[in-house]
């Protein structure tokens, strides 16, 4: 499996994203940029520029018509995303820190940061195609200040107006954007910060990383961890696999300490855990870095890692990977 | 006797990972129910797309 190396990033990357096709993945940084790249080659097809300071977080749409950015310039930004035009920029008091789309693509949340005297805060915006894109409400829909432990990460979820939040405690939430009211909780999701948290096929799992080295899967209506993956190093993110039972894993020690961390004692690499038997399957090496970002191709066929050293890596699978049934036959849903 | 002592260990690992596979199946054949009562909580036909009260659609 050789990788594709997307260089156009001068610094570490944040966030990588594929369309729901797969043929485009998009990717922020701390260089201020968001690059879109061909999936299958790596050819990159155009750039975003706006920002004035770390690009935290991306979303596309469904349609891979518009893509919103958030920013330690404390502004999310919507773009379209053929033309790479901003469309509109909301701004606020503090560094925007995750965007997520909602399924139907209308609505967008997103984390702003707490500081200088602010409170972290949840804003759900409803966007207006109706026009060019351009005429959006600068107010949100909905807005409130989570109770306890800073919001992270944040996604929607299939049922109607509730949100999931990962936290820094290691708390996750199920909250209801309407009323900004914690309808169910897990306190001891994670022992550290969560990093990353990313839905399932359908939205009733999802997985999420934490600097507690641990990654988790989680009933999205109850709550309840289903899968456990404890690892030897603190993650940043976790994605799952489509079509084949494994979730993958990345991360490594912070940048202060690598100094004194052998690249050879294999920190840098992508775990591939089963997700049903909590295994460890296999590892992918080549960042020179901690990985800060994975993203899974969404129809299966590979994956893309983004790391503190800057690069994207876009990894094709070998016919072996689709072959290949280390478990024997055991026939397990998606 | 190594051979019959692998073998047994295997076996136990067999089952427990049958085990886990049919826990899994079981709670996703849940999980697509919870989805489908969704959808139709919030009148959104199988394809994704809303509609009005002008029309039930089976949820096949």
């Amino acid at each position: 499996m050789r990788p594709i190396l997307l260089q156009g990033h001068e610094r570490s990357l944040t966030q990588i994203k594929f369309n729901r096709e797969g043929d485009l993945l998009f990717s922020c940084s701390k260089d201020h940029v968001i690059n879109v790249w061909f999936s299958h080659n790596g050819e990159r097809l155009g750039t975003y520029n706006g920002h004035n300071g770390t690009v935290w977080t991306i979303d596309v749409d469904s349609q891979s018509r518009y893509l919103v950015s958030g920013s330690a310039d404390n502004t999310l930004k919507l773009w379209e995303v053929s033309t790479g035009k901003c469309l509109f920029t909301w701004e606020f008091p503090t560094a925007v820190k995750r965007v997520s789309f909602s399924d139907d693509d209308e609505q967008v949340v997103c984390i702003t940061e707490q500081r200088m005297g602010y409170q972290g805060a949840i804003r759900v915006f409803r966007l207006n195609f109706d026009g060019d894109g351009k005429d959006q409400d600068p107010e949100p829909e909905r807005f409130f200040n989570p109770i306890g432990s800073k919001a992270t990460v944040c996604a929607f979820t299939f049922m109607k107006n509730l949100i999931v939040t990962g936290h820094e405690s290691g708390k996750v939430a199920l909250i209801d954007v309407a009323t900004g009211d914690e309808i169910q909780t897990n306190e001891r999701a994670h022992m550290d910060i969560i990093t990353d948290l990313q839905m399932g096929p359908d939205g009733t799992y999802f997985i999420t990383s934490s600097k507690d080295k641990v990654a988790r899967i989680h009933d999205t209506k109850t709550l309840r961890v289903l899968k456990t993956f404890s690892t030897e190093t603190p993650l940043n993110s976790a994605a799952i696999a489509p079509n084949r039972p494994y979730v993958l894993l990345g991360g490594g020690q912070e940048a202060m300490q690598v100094t004194t961390t052998s690249l050879r004692q294999g920190k840098f690499e992508t775990r591939f855990w089963h997700k049903v038997f909590e295994e460890e399957v296999g590892r992918v090496k080549g960042h020179f870095g901690p990985i800060n970002t994975i993203a899974a191709h969404p129809a299966g066929t590979g994956y893309a890692s983004g790391g503190e050293d800057g690069f994207v890596r876009m990894h094709h699978y070998d016919d072996s990977y689709f072959k290949s049934k280390p478990y024997g036959d055991l026939e397990i849903d998606e | 006797e190594d051979a019959a002592e692998e073998s047994n260990i295997s076996a136990e690992l067999i089952a427990h990972r049958k085990r886990l596979v049919d826990e899994w199946n079981a709670w996703r054949a849940r999980c697509r129910k919870d989805i489908s009562d969704e959808k139709r909580s919030r009148g959104i036909r199988n394809d994704g797309r809303e509609h009005g009260d002008e029309e039930k659609e089976e949820i096949e």
